[in-house]
């Protein structure tokens, strides 16, 4: 068995952000603060251009730096090995942003406490689907045991992209089905 | 309201129930403001708990955003916490889920807003008569009673009435002025003048039906099942872009095509989500410049073609289908002479249409236009699928015409994978009648004795000037808009809002502000501070489809919904504040003007909910006959109060209602395939067009006369190259000597997921995920000095905008593209709308069939000097009162 984390299939990505709203309303977050983020990016010049959208949360790294950073044991591994966070341990010292290479956990200001994706893991106990992935238009989002994924969704799968920083940092749990021009060293983030 | 304060205050505050409660209800109560200060729940109440305590409800998701989706909100304690979509049967691409987007899920973010309108309200310096009209747009609100609300407005009726006539009172309900409660109340009242608008339909309003180019009677329907979209070689898109304007499964029904093997060709100024999701070649045409490119394809495909060797056009189809192809297959009694083929050839004006010709106006390259038409070769299966996008162009009249032409001439309709026409909003990709039909709440039918109808493209003009060009009545929809013109005068002294966004969503919203000024009263229904209500004096707040008994969405296609379902919701809260319904308001106006209701409203807004529901029909297997969806039985009707009688169909109210939704279930073969044209193609003869040759025509002496005689502008009877007001040419001084004009740029005005037109513009949620830039190619920035993120002074000849650029290379050199609906924000002092509304730059020139031109734009762009925008996010909220 695998470990557990997100499929993202960039080929079918429209980029419409339903997936970032879900989870916004799922996990009720004020402004300011995404636990799933959807990002545009452009290559080559008119009419030569191209784009694609990555959409991404936390990968639930196997060797994540979250939780190897964090003083209180607030950011851990949940018993299926997804990385959680406890708010009743968590002092928002914020390590956590500082080392996480994806920019994933989230200060809640009001709170003064790190928040992140949780992969949904009380629906997903309760049978159900991360809320990101039950509403994509273009079912371009899983969640599952990433070689049960692999065998799926085909072994062409990456998790190291130009955009993306090095897998060998904290070795993410994430599978991208990527579009061609999003393995080109050169690109720009395009504002939508 | 007040319950619904009390008993969240009145709980017992568990530290779970009192951030369940603040999850959906602080922005309700107005302690969250922008909804920045809203908890999180992570760790406290887990939703799977609240999932047990509470309800999920089948919710409405009711606008007319382009797609129709389920969409359910979870009710703890009378609070929504979370929502979610559709998950009533296992999800397939045969047999989708119809999963609702962005602007649906945040649904609770709109209702609940913080800016949400509370109570009547009156402008503090209006007074019967107008008082400081001046004011409109800048002055306080006051608190008013619904009483004191109806009787300055019944009063002012009546006055005006009486002073100026029925005819003084200028109706706007939205996209037609007959569909509103209010339409009723004053047809009662003796009648008013209607608004009407080609709206999104642009010259595909009324056009396509003189000459053959709609099936079932409306539109979208020239296109064949999506099934059949998998059967193509080849997929060619023009002028459109699903994945930002048909939400729902429209962007993955193209993907299985593609998945199919098919081959996507994109035809816009915008290399666009879709085109990019479909991996289309781009096609980089210049906006309103459609006509050019075609009539070359038309030229290339002619002279290219070689029947043994090269076929490229379907002669038998020609010679079967069509009528003014050529000078062999011309009307009677007209001039052979003024044929379409010779007319592409230039045999008697001496002009070829020429690939270098259209070229040098489309701004696509003669090879690529080369290549592009030997694409629509005959021997291939071709769908050539078009959005209205490029049809919302002043002068493009011949536009859906010219497109049929290509169709007809490639022979790329009828059969299995071969399709041309309009296809767009819910029904993109997806021809074929309805399988569900909606039903009627059968309510009566209340006239307008008035029959003055003012076209948008002229209608502020009209106020202002009082005249204008009378066409005609009824709506876009109806063949009796679009008569013979003549000029009438007209003095409008009340504008009434009774539904829709229209100072915001018509051509010439500086004109409209202006006209808004000038009238003695200006009434708005509305649920927030729109840009109809912020420039109105009276505003009356009305309850959102949630706050209703319940309702239905789907089954009758244009805009309503896919083929394949009927969506039904149910009530989720109580109307807050003071809101009422427009039923509510258009009855007691009804009594304050002296006049029975019951003649309008004979039976309440229930019965009207249960007529509507047993009366909703759904195909058969058979894919032939239709029966009744709903089973009733005699405890529902007694538990819903209603009159009616029990009946049988295919599904119960009870799982209806708890489903939210009826979908027919589609498979590969099933009896519901649809092909466009299929009988008519087989046998002309005996299954005639409803055109006066009974074929389609590339010839219509009917077109040209109906709209030659409408006065806006001339066209001919077949597709020719108009000169477009606002177009390309006029971005040059000199178009012979290249020399560019005072405004060099076109601006056209995408659809954007942010909102749906104008609606849910003010969602916070919304705001963050799409900021609404002003999309530029890096190009045209660097040449006016513009930089990533600065903010751009855009000018047209009508008005003024800012908002912050985004540089993008996915867009053609010379083109602006500012997304379409944006609230207006005008800086008084400086007449420059800081929130970027795309009707600011557009002008009052009404076209054609009367066609809203807003898409021909044309604009500079400057670096702002002023103070950098802030993000709309940033904005607070309009909370007045």
């Amino acid at each position: 068995m695998g470990a557990l984390g997100f499929y993202f299939d960039m080929q079918a990505c429209i980029g419409c952000r339903t997936c970032q709203i879900a989870c916004k309303d799922k996990n009720n977050l004020p402004i300011g603060v995404l636990f799933r983020e959807i990002k545009k990016f452009e290559t080559g010049v008119f009419p030569k251009s191209n784009s694609y959208n990555i959409s991404y949360s936390c990968n639930h790294c196997e060797e994540a730096k979250c939780v190897k950073g964090c003083p209180t044991g607030a950011m851990h591994y949940g018993a299926d090995g997804t990385v959680q966070h406890d708010p009743d341990l968590c002092i928002g010292c914020q390590y956590c942003i500082m080392n996480c290479p994806y920019s994933v956990p989230q200060l809640l200001p009001e709170r003064n406490i790190i928040g992140k994706c949780d992969s949904c893991i009380d629906l997903r106990n309760a049978g159900q689907n991360p809320a990101c992935v039950d509403a994509c238009l273009m079912r371009c989002l899983h969640f599952g045991d990433l070689d049960e994924l692999r065998k799926e969704y085909g072994e062409e799968l990456v998790n190291a992209l130009p955009i993306l920083p090095s897998p060998d940092i904290t070795k993410p749990s994430l599978l991208i089905s990527p579009k061609t021009c999003a393995l080109e060293s050169s690109f720009t983030e395009l504002e939508v | 309201m007040g319950n619904f304060i009390n008993k969240i205050m009145s709980k017992t505050v568990t530290r779970r129930n009192f951030i369940a409660a603040s999850a959906a209800g602080t922005t309700a109560l107005g302690l969250a403001g922008c909804g920045s200060n809203s908890l999180n729940l992570l760790n406290d109440a887990k939703i799977v708990d609240l999932e047990k305590e509470g309800e999920w409800i089948a919710a409405a998701c009711w606008h007319n955003c382009g797609g129709r989706c389920v969409n359910k909100a979870l009710v703890v304690d009378g609070v929504v916490v979370r929502q979610k979509t559709d998950d009533n049967h296992e999800d397939s691409p045969d047999y989708p889920q119809q999963r609702g987007c962005l602007r649906g899920r945040s649904q609770r973010q709109q209702v609940f807003g913080a800016d949400r309108l509370k109570y009547p309200m009156k402008r503090k310096h209006w007074e019967p008569g107008g008082g400081n009209k001046e004011l409109r747009g800048k002055d306080e609100w006051e608190r008013i009673s619904w009483d004191e609300a109806l009787d300055y407005i019944a009063n002012e009726l009546k006055r005006v009435k009486n002073e100026y006539g029925n005819r003084s009172i200028l109706h706007i309900g939205g996209w037609s002025s007959r569909i509103t409660d209010i339409s009723s109340t004053l047809g009662l009242f003796g009648g008013y003048c209607e608004y009407w608008n080609t709206n999104s339909f642009g010259s595909w309003a009324m056009a396509p039906k003189l000459y053959g180019f709609m099936q079932q009677g409306i539109w979208d329907q020239t296109v064949n099942d999506r099934f059949d979209l998998r059967n193509c070689d080849t997929i060619i898109m023009l002028s459109m872009n699903p994945a930002w304007s048909a939400m729902g499964s429209a962007s993955w029904h193209y993907l299985q095509a593609k998945k199919a093997g098919a081959k996507f060709i994109g035809i816009d100024p915008f290399y666009n989500e879709s085109f990019s999701l479909l991996e289309a070649e781009w096609i980089p045409v210049r906006p309103s410049t459609d006509v050019a490119l075609l009539l070359a394809i038309a030229y290339v495909l002619i002279t290219k073609d070689e029947p043994v060797l090269n076929p490229l056009i379907d002669w038998d189809f020609l010679h079967r289908c069509t009528v003014g192809f050529d000078a062999e297959h011309m009307p009677e009694g007209v001039d052979p002479n003024g044929n379409f083929k010779d007319y592409v050839l230039g045999t008697f004006d001496g002009f070829p249409k020429t690939p270098e010709w259209a070229s040098e106006i489309c701004g696509v390259s003669s090879l690529q236009i080369e290549k592009l038409a030997l694409e629509f070769g005959k021997n291939r299966k071709v769908a050539f699928l078009c959005g209205m996008a490029s049809a919302r162009s002043k002068n493009s009249d011949n536009l859906p015409q010219l497109i049929m032409t290509i169709g007809a001439m490639t022979g790329h309709m009828g059969k299995s994978g071969h399709m041309t026409g309009s296809t767009m909003h819910a029904t993109s990709g997806n021809g074929g009648p309805a399988l569900v039909c909606a039903g009627s709440n059968g309510l009566p039918a209340i006239p307008n004795p008035v029959d003055d109808s003012i076209n948008a493209g002229e209608v502020w003009n009209a106020v202002l000037e009082g005249k204008y060009n009378f066409t005609g009545s009824g709506d876009f929809t109806s063949e009796d808009q679009y008569k013979a013109g003549e000029i009438r005068d007209i003095d409008i002294n009340v504008i009434y809002h009774s539904g829709g966004a229209t100072l915001q969503t018509s051509d010439g919203m500086a004109k409209g502000i202006e006209a808004h000024r000038k009238v003695d009263l200006v009434v708005s229904h509305s649920q927030f501070l729109t840009t109809n209500s912020k420039y109105a004096d009276i505003v009356l707040p009305v309850i959102t489809e949630w706050e209703k008994f319940g309702g239905f969405d789907g089954g009758t296609l244009v805009h309503s919904s896919n083929r394949e379902i009927i969506i039904t919701y149910s009530q989720i809260t109580e109307p807050l504040y003071e809101a009422k319904s427009d039923q509510w308001i258009a009855v007691e106006l009804a009594k304050k003007l002296g006049l029975d209701p019951k003649k309008a409203f004979p039976f309440d807004e229930k019965q009207q909910y249960f007529n509507e529901l047993a009366s909703i029909t759904v195909i058969d297997e058979d894919g032939k006959t239709y029966g009744p969806l709903v089973t009733i039985s005699q405890d529902d009707i007694k538990e819903l109060g209603v009159t009616g009688q029990p009946q049988n169909g295919k599904i119960t109210y009870k799982e209806f209602k708890e489903n939210g939704v009826y979908q027919v279930k589609r498979y590969q073969g099933d009896n519901y395939g649809y092909i466009a044209y299929e009988d008519f193609v087989k046998d002309p003869q005996q299954n005639p067009l409803d055109t006066e040759s009974g074929k389609l025509e590339i010839y219509s002496r009917n077109l040209a006369d109906t709209i030659n005689a409408m006065g806006f502008s001339k066209i001919e009877p077949i597709p020719t190259y108009i000169k477009v007001i606002d177009g390309y040419e006029d971005t040059y001084k000199d178009w012979a000597t290249k020399e560019k004009g005072e405004f060099p740029y076109q601006l056209i005005n995408p659809h954007y997921l942010r909102r749906s037109h104008s609606v849910f513009d003010n969602v916070k949620w919304l705001q963050e995920a799409w900021a609404n830039p002003v999309f530029l190619n890096p190009k045209d920035a660097k040449e006016n000095g513009i930089a990533k993120g600065d903010t751009v002074l855009i000018t047209s000849q009508y008005g003024k905008i800012l908002r912050n650029a985004s540089l993008t290379e996915l867009l053609r050199p010379g083109v602006i593209a500012l997304p379409h609906g944006s609230w207006a924000d005008v800086d008084e002092k400086t007449g420059i709308d800081h929130g970027g509304a795309d009707n600011i730059l557009s002008g009052q020139t009404p076209t054609g069939q009367g066609v809203s031109g807003f898409n021909t734009v044309i604009v500079r762009i400057e670096k702002y000097n002023g103070a950098r925008l802030i993000s709309d996010v940033e904005k607070p909220s309009k909370i007045v009162l």
